[in-house]
């Protein structure tokens, strides 16, 4: 049998020193950022925490629909967004010290003016959106422990009821993630332009969170594959369904993307169309393109035919255009909101580093918490043998 | 190609897929394989070659598009010019929803009809029965009597060996 338990718990081959470089680079660039130049280093604080917080929930998220659809030939490569989750933690704590803290992120917190209405000045008012911010992290992270705990569980003891309990706690994650993600990105990113609003905002932001975090999966799994413990573990097959998963999320942020585009462009109303306005004038288009181009365009014409979901290092190379594309869609998100036209300097060199670094610390920490496949899953013969 | 076949009887999934192996590795030429239902990993285990069948779709998915785009255009632009909240006559991001549905259309619809076609899934088709337990729990395998060389004998002791359940010899395109 290819399971040999040593091979198994064989450190996951990832240079620590390196990402760990990274990280402490970016977190000392954005540190006198915070100094020198506040108002964008604080914006940048934001992209990070929220990119390292949407890891965790893409990953906690392929886990609970795992298990809600009862797919089987996940289970081989579900210990890797399992260890996204672990995100979560330096993410929260990024935006907690962010959205509460950073003196002029938020225009709203000085007041909404005169054409506001009631509503919308006592939702955003400083002392509920607090609240919710901890909610939003307190229920995620509770979540996360709960189904990382029960599913290392599995581990020891092999009990299949353990099955049952994380598809119950699948069910609840879900629809509580939903509910608290959505609002979350009108707290957080919305509000930045309080004046407009976008009800499609949460879907958009589900889509790249989603889109990103297949991204990151692939790029993990395609590295243990070939350099790691997971060699002749996974196979084509698993690479194959990724593959179609990147594509078919790549194009429905594509839709998602111009849905929303396309209202505010037909209904032409001032106070919808300045998101666009502000986005597609001056140096700000040419990245909007690039933004397509990165996360739909190039993934979609590469990855249509069957051959190149199949082949891991051109799957790898597609997974790191999405990854940029991603950084660069959470810019375009929140950037035009604070500067009249983009800059990339120190503050966004610091924001990439910490994004890479922390991502892979914290994905390298999770799978050095457990065997690097769930070895008592019921369903890893299923998985293993996946076939299409 | 004669009008002889030999065709061999299996009970299970794993047998077939055996035999199959075996077969080809033998240098039999194997015609078809009839199963109740789809067995995953069969083409690649017979070696059959990438269906061509994406090809049309992706081609006729692009011709939808671009009729499309083309009949919106003419309509809204040339022959009725129509003002929409001032916007252009040729605003291309109002054509986009139904050039992407007409594409989907165009291209699903007529890939099930050129693969049924393909398939020869068509109304009047006499159909082939080689064996009738294969609608219910059977797996079998037809193999070609290529030439002279295919001694029934040996490949009935093959084919046995392999735990066919049955081996039999047919003869004619309908496999009476």
């Amino acid at each position: 049998m290819i399971l040999n338990p040593s091979n198994l718990k064989a450190t996951p081959p990832i240079n620590r020193r390196l990402f760990g470089g990274f990280a402490g680079a970016g977190a000392l660039i954005l540190a006198v950022g915070l100094i020198i130049d506040p108002s964008s280093a604080w914006a940048n604080l934001l992209i990070v925490g929220f990119g390292l917080v949407t890891t965790g929930l893409a990953g906690l998220t392929f886990v609970a629909i795992h298990y809600l659809t009862g797919a089987r030939w996940t289970v081989v490569i579900r210990r890797v967004p399992e260890a996204m989750s672990v995100a979560l933690i330096p993410g929260s704590f990024l935006i907690l010290i962010t959205v509460l803290f950073a003196p002029d992120l938020y225009s709203w917190m000085d007041g909404l003016g005169d054409h506001a209405a009631k509503f919308k000045s006592w939702w955003l008012s400083k002392p509920f959106f607090s609240v919710r911010t901890v909610i939003y992290i307190a229920v995620w992270m509770t979540f996360g422990f709960a189904i990382v705990r029960a599913s290392r569980k599995q581990d020891l003891d092999g009990e299949t009821s353990l099955t049952n309990r994380l598809t119950r706690l699948s069910a609840g994650f879900i629809v509580s993630f939903g509910l608290t993600f959505v609002l979350a990105t009108f707290d957080w990113l919305m509000s930045l332009e309080p004046h407009w609003f976008s009800t499609i905002y949460g879907v958009y932001h589900f889509a790249g969170l989603f889109e990103s975090g297949l991204a990151i999966i692939i790029l993990v799994i395609v590295w243990l594959q070939t350099r790691g413990p997971l060699r002749k573990l996974v196979n084509e097959e698993h690479l194959h369904d990724l593959g179609k998963l990147l594509f078919a999320f790549s194009t429905f942020w594509m839709y998602i993307w111009f849905s929303q585009y396309m209202l505010i462009w037909y209904s032409n109303i001032p106070e919808e169309a300045v998101y666009y306005t502000r986005r597609l004038e001056g140096a700000w288009a040419p990245l909007v393109i690039a933004n397509i181009a990165l996360n739909w365009a190039i993934p979609f014409l590469v990855l249509l035919p069957a051959l190149t979901k199949r082949t891991g290092h051109v799957l790898a190379k597609v997974a790191g255009v999405v990854l940029l594309g991603r950084a660069l869609d959470l810019y375009l998100t929140v950037m035009p909101a604070k500067t009249a036209s983009p800059s990339f300097g120190f503050w966004e060199i610091g924001t990439m580093l910490l994004l890479v670094g922390g991502v892979a610390l914290c994905i390298d920490y999770g799978l050095r918490g457990a065997a690097v496949l769930p070895i008592r899953d019921p369903f890893l013969e299923d998985s293993l043998n996946h076939q299409q | 190609m004669t009008d002889r076949r030999t065709i061999g009887v299996f009970a299970s999934e794993n047998d077939i897929m055996n035999a199959i192996r075996v077969v080809r590795a033998r240098g039999y030429d194997i015609e078809d394989v009839y199963t109740p239902y789809a067995i995953h990993g069969l083409e690649r285990a017979l070696g059959m070659k990438r269906s061509r069948l994406p090809w049309i779709t992706l081609i006729l998915g692009l011709t939808g598009a671009g009729l499309k785009v083309w009949f919106e255009y003419w309509t809204t632009a040339v022959n009725w010019p129509v003002n929409v909240g001032g916007k252009p006559w040729d605003s291309l991001p109002a054509f986009v929803p139904v050039t992407f549905e007409v594409m989907v259309l165009l291209a699903g619809v007529s890939t099930v009809l050129v693969f049924l076609g393909v398939a020869q899934l068509y109304p009047g088709r006499k159909p082939k029965r080689f064996y009738p337990g294969v609608t219910d729990d059977r797996f079998v395998l037809v193999l070609n009597e290529t030439d002279a060389s295919f001694d029934l004998e040996e490949t009935r002791e093959l084919l046995s060996s392999l735990n066919a359940v049955d081996v039999d010899e047919r003869i004619g395109e309908e496999g009476r």
